[in-house]
């Protein structure tokens, strides 16, 4: 009888401290619940259901007629020839513009950081582009492309660039280059501003103890400024090149992609596709080639900042 | 090593002159200490012999040679900063060998002088840390030790234990003197600190305002103060200083005691009577210079400090050394060790 008893309370003892360990572990998550529910809400049902779509055929000529059809999308991604044009011109406009933001920005960073006269007027100047709408610098850079109302392709043949004065915007092999410039003086503010604000975060001492170890200006530079600068230029590389890859407004507003699709990118193609084509389903199945090719490179970037970065 | 010449050194930023009229010549292998108060010039004096402040007039030379002109990364200085300036993204081994990287020696030359440095002051297990990973007397050290490695001709220090606290700072100044001493470099040091500046020196240079007060050797300067300024500055407890006024071939205190001081004056010209708190002694009411009334006892173990309100003079700081038993309010005389005090005439300079 005792020790039924006992063995009883014992198990009964055992049942308590699991449930009691249950309550434990759960109670912080009861407390957060409501921030990750709403996070749920906001940001994974979208993202869910607009992958979702990249499995059902969802056209809006037939409206009714929505039913899921597995991987036939991205069969068909695999062979489309427009899909791997828009593709490689992602690669280069992403790849060129980012590539010229940055070296520009960074320049502009370290002329920004020398004192000279006037210079908080200048820093606000460069500002400017930002805060001009996209559609607006996108139809100025069309003009000024224009031979007959912008000077850009007389400037070109002035500087034996073109053999005549002719829209490079029409012309498959250069049209590209048009919203790549376009992008590179709207985003040059953003590497400009962000650096010159790391650049200024580095202590004085550093520049001095390395002038007294005996560095010239270059070694200063790649040796205490570029890895005071990495975390920085990391966050901000990874940021402009998913920014600009996603980004169609220059392009179709500057091209519509044209010039035999030489300016359709990614973006511009998942654009097209949904709203003039108005099919829905294959849209998102490139949306989510390209939301996979944009993870992949974050992770990379990341994993070499681990590696490399050194400075917090 | 090397020998540093400063001629008529003077520095301006814009019409302010900030320092005028520095001559100074130091010796091969001498330790030299910059001492003042904050604001004095002491720290730039040292950044334009590093080369990191332009030289406004005069010419410095190192070693017969005029750097002036030359880069601070040509004059082969080595600078230990008050902030340590390690670079955070290198491990001490590479902080302390980036001279010589920077110089392109190689590989096994740099990793044999680092780990000799390192050795020299005790960092050997350190050096594959990063200086985030140190404490502030670790990170001291390995300033020091990248000082070191490089063998430069000359050591500039900038106030390089005022980070530390008050024990980690008497260890790190020991060594330094060690340091010193093994090494026999140059080494020019800037402290606020007179006791960094009394124990480490072969010579100091008092700055004020930018100019040279007094150049000398460590108790020179405190028992021969050239002016005022040394006088108050140099010595803790700080020197009490009196109104003296001299008449009928005696110099009177303002409470009418006439001290036997071997000196001569014109008629009536108002001086200043200087004595250390070290050199007043407590003597019964009626055999000293002056009565007093203890104000604050100051309680140290090994010293007192007193704090005696006197009339007609006001307050003057009595150190006896060893315990006292004295209450506040108790009176008593003082008696002045006249042998040893200082008088200064109204500009200041020190008559004797």
């Amino acid at each position: 009888m005792s020790v039924d008893k006992l063995t009883i309370s014992a198990s009964d003892l055992g049942r308590r401290r699991t449930t009691g360990k249950i309550k434990q572990i759960a109670e912080p998550y009861l407390y957060l619940s409501p921030s990750i529910i709403l996070i749920c809400l906001v940001i994974f049902t979208p993202l869910v259901i607009g992958i979702s779509y990249a499995f059902q055929s969802m056209h809006l000529f037939n409206p009714g007629d929505v039913e899921w059809i597995g991987f036939e999308h991205f069969e068909k991604i695999y062979s489309d020839r427009k899909f791997f044009i828009a593709l490689k011109n992602t690669f280069w406009w992403t790849f060129g513009s980012v590539l010229l933001q940055f070296s520009l920005g960074l320049g502009l960073a370290l002329l920004l950081k020398q004192g000279f006269h006037g210079r908080k007027v200048f820093q606000a100047l460069i500002f400017l582009p930002w805060a001009v709408p996209t559609f607006l610098s996108a139809l100025i850079w069309a003009w000024l492309f224009n031979p007959v109302i912008g000077p850009l392709p007389h400037w070109f043949v002035s500087l034996g660039m073109l053999d005549e004065p002719y829209n490079i915007l029409a012309d498959p092999d250069f049209a590209l280059f048009g919203p790549i410039i376009a992008n590179v003086w709207f985003g040059i503010s953003f590497f400009a501003i962000t650096l010159l604000a790391s650049l200024q975060s580095i202590p004085d001492e550093m520049y001095e103890a390395a002038a007294i170890d005996g560095a010239s200006k270059w070694q200063i530079f790649s040796k205490i400024t570029l890895p005071f600068l990495a975390p920085m230029i990391v966050i901000t590389v990874m940021l402009r090149t998913v920014w600009i890859a996603n980004f169609a407004d220059l392009i179709y507003v500057m091209t519509g992609g044209g010039a035999a699709n030489s300016t359709q990118i990614l973006s511009t193609y998942i654009f097209t596709t949904a709203f003039k084509k108005l099919d829905f389903g294959y849209a998102s199945a490139v949306s989510v080639v390209l939301l996979v090719l944009l993870l992949l490179f974050a992770t990379l970037l990341l994993k070499m900042r681990q590696k490399f970065v050194r400075v917090n | 090593m090397a020998r540093i010449e400063l001629k008529n050194i003077s520095k301006s930023y814009g019409n302010i002159e900030v320092m005028r009229d520095i001559n100074l010549d130091f010796a091969d292998g001498e330790f030299i200490v910059l001492v003042g108060p904050s604001g004095c010039g002491k720290s730039t004096l040292l950044r334009m012999i590093a080369g990191l402040e332009t030289i406004s007039g005069g010419d410095l030379f190192i070693e017969e040679v005029r750097v002036n002109d030359v880069e601070p990364r040509d004059r082969d200085v080595a600078m230990v900063f008050q902030s340590y300036a390690l670079y955070p993204h290198m491990d001490v081994a590479r902080n302390m060998g980036f001279s010589l990287e920077i110089r392109g020696e190689k590989a096994e030359i740099i990793k044999g002088r680092t780990a000799k440095s390192a050795k020299t002051l005790g960092l050997g297990a350190l050096l594959e840390r990063l200086p985030k990973a140190l404490s502030g007397g670790q990170r001291q050290r390995v300033a020091m030790g990248r000082a070191i490695a490089r063998d430069p001709k000359v050591f500039l220090f900038d106030e390089p234990l005022s980070n530390l606290d008050a024990s980690l700072r008497a260890e790190m100044r020991l060594e330094i003197a060690k340091l010193h001493k093994r090494l026999a470099a140059s080494m020019i040091y800037v402290t606020h600190d007179q006791v960094e500046a009394l124990t480490l020196a072969d010579r100091i240079v008092v700055l004020n305002e930018g100019e040279i007060q007094q150049v000398g050797k460590p108790l020179e300067l405190y028992e021969q103060p050239r002016n005022l300024f040394v006088a108050n500055f140099i010595g803790s407890p700080q020197m009490n200083i009196m109104k003296a006024e001299f008449t009928d071939n005696r110099l009177v205190l303002e409470n009418g005691e006439r001290l036997e001081v071997d000196v001569s004056l014109a008629l009536n010209e108002v001086a200043h009577f200087g004595i250390r708190p070290e050199h007043i002694s407590i003597v019964g009411v009626n055999e000293g210079h002056a009565i007093g009334e203890a104000d604050v006892v100051e309680r140290l173990g090994s010293d007192s400090n007193i704090y005696v309100n006197v009339e007609n003079i006001g307050q003057i700081l009595v150190r006896y050394h060893g315990d006292i038993s004295l209450e506040v309010g108790d009176k008593f005389g003082l008696k002045f060790n006249l042998d040893r005090s200082h008088l200064f005439d109204l500009n200041g300079m020190a008559i004797r």
